[in-house]
């Protein structure tokens, strides 16, 4: 049911929106850039795969009483090798195999909540996030994430824009490509982690994919592209927790589906111009 | 050309291919800076390849290969993305990373370069045009920047003429020369026989070296048809041979 309009200082004054604006401010600057980098690179779908690939992960983590993040990060990093391995090799997987490779996944995690270790409550929580029940460590998690993002993208933004744009041209750059492109999956599979604990392993790419691909259809530069990457997975993230508390609906898909109406709303512009 | 220069670039029996399969087999020839060569073939014939091993990113399956320096290296323009957010500046500044800072921001020093290197391909006014916007062959000119900007010995361009307008072509074939004169080694892959005229030497390649030498000694006409075979229409029967070539142009 629609209540009142709340105030939006209820943002800032409510303890637990505090912590979660805080999260999404710290997500928007991590998702903001890693997922500028993402669509540059043109790797919505690895991000989207990372993300859920860690679902039976954490799963069996969270039933055993093991730290979900330290597997997710395991199971998210060891795909991001993998499929750096397999595309060095010229085996990169086809789009298929990655599909029933996330279907797999999905249904494993599944099986492994409802029959294995009867934890069938989680499910929701790990595919959708919990935004309101975070707390200091998760915090401290994202903060780390959004300062790995900033010192990668402060030292790897040259390289991966020569090697995005150009990657025959820039084999004669002198660049330390594999390992530039290694360090670029990493990162992207990394803090895709950091934000499963607020909006969940299936919707990671409402952070970091969705703001910096509206981002993309306006900026004309590189920096441009990531300032408003930024600032959009930030304003989507307030507004999204704003409708979520005023229509009482789970804060993770408001904020998603905020994000889903601005890119409609930037690419309507930008096409009619 | 100066005949006397030692050469900077020096391919002596060469096999490269994939996988360990050879694509081309069989070449050897040297450059002496100040030069210009011409590399003519049909597609598939080896240049794209003979450039790879150049560049350092395929290893010789055979033989030995010597490049003074790191060369600079324009890929065939069709290849790079109209979409990116990418100024002609920012492409032409991609030209300073080789200079071993890529993970700092980029000097005013470099910038100056970058925009000197501009202005010599003509587009000193197009710096902060975004590079998808520019025509084709202004695009191909703001890469030919980018490998100004490396100040290289060697400069190898992979069919840069292919899809430019007249002006801009006219402007990259009068940079040949100066760059050659300059005491570069520049090479060019091409498949126009008529183009080749105006280099020092020409290295005619169909998954073997054909040819090297002179444009008056290698431009014979049993040496296109055998670079070229049916794809080949000899317009005149004399010697050097006039002639064009018919391909279908897969990339």
């Amino acid at each position: 049911m629609i209540a009142g309009l709340p105030s939006p200082l209820d943002l800032v004054e409510l303890p637990f929106m505090r912590t979660a604006l805080a999260e999404l401010a710290l997500l928007a600057v991590a998702g903001g850039l890693v997922g500028a980098w993402i669509v540059l690179w043109r790797q919505a779908f690895f991000a989207h795969a990372a993300g859920t690939a860690t679902f039976p992960g954490l799963v069996a983590a969270d039933a055993s009483g093991v730290s979900p993040t330290l597997a997710g990060l395991a199971v998210a990093l060891g795909y991001a090798g993998g499929v750096e391995r397999a595309g060095r090799s010229g085996r990169a997987p086809s789009e298929a195999a990655t599909a029933l490779v996330l279907v797999a996944a999905l249904a494993v995690g599944v099986v492994l909540a409802s029959d294995v270790f009867e934890s069938g409550g989680s499910v929701d929580r790990l595919l959708f996030g919990s935004l309101l029940g975070l707390d200091g460590g998760d915090l401290a998690l994202s903060a780390a994430g959004a300062t790995l993002a900033a010192v990668a993208t402060v030292l790897l933004g040259r390289a991966w824009t020569a090697m995005a744009f150009d990657p025959e041209g820039a084999t004669g750059l002198a660049l330390p490509a594999a390992r530039a492109e290694l360090l670029l999956l990493g990162l992207i599979a990394a803090t895709v982690v950091t934000a499963i604990p607020a909006v969940g392993a299936l919707l990671v790419t409402a952070v970091f994919v969705v703001p910096a691909a509206a981002a993309r259809l306006v900026a004309a530069s590189v920096p441009t592209l990531i300032g408003w990457s930024v600032a959009l997975a930030a304003l989507e993230g307030a507004i999204g927790l704003y409708l979520a508390l005023w229509l009482d609906v789970p804060p993770g898909p408001a904020v998603a589906l905020t994000g889903a109406a601005a890119f409609a709303l930037v690419m309507a512009v930008t096409a009619a111009r | 050309m100066s005949g006397q220069a030692p050469a900077i670039v020096g391919v002596e029996g060469l096999a490269a291919g994939y996988d360990g399969r050879p694509v081309l087999t069989d070449v050897g020839f040297s450059l002496p800076g100040g030069s210009s060569l011409c590399v003519l073939g049909p597609n598939g014939g080896g240049k794209t390849t003979l450039f790879r091993v150049l560049t350092g990113e395929l290893a010789p399956l055979a033989g030995r290969v010597h490049v003074e320096g790191r060369p600079a290296y324009v890929a065939q323009t069709d290849r790079t993305r109209l979409d990116f957010p990418v100024s002609a500046l920012d492409v032409a500044l991609m030209g300073t990373l080789p200079g071993g800072r890529w993970w700092l921001p980029a000097r005013r020093s470099e910038r100056s370069a970058a925009q000197a290197a501009l202005e010599r391909v003509g587009l000193g006014a197009e710096a902060g045009e975004r590079f998808g916007k520019l025509s084709g062959g202004q695009r191909q000119r703001v890469l030919l920047a980018r490998a100004l900007v490396q100040d290289a010995a060697v400069l190898l361009l992979d069919e840069p003429l292919s899809g430019v307008d007249p002006v801009s072509g006219e402007l990259i074939a009068r940079l040949y020369v100066e760059l050659a004169e300059e005491g570069r080694a520049v090479l060019v892959s091409t498949h126009d026989v008529e183009s080749a005229r105006d280099f020092d030497l020409v290295l005619c390649l169909n998954r073997r070296q054909v040819t090297f030498g002179p444009p008056g000694a290698a431009l014979r006409r049993d040496a296109l048809e055998q670079t070229y075979g049916r794809e080949m229409i000899v317009l005149e029967g004399e010697q050097p041979a006039r002639a064009i070539t018919v391909q279908h142009h897969e990339h």
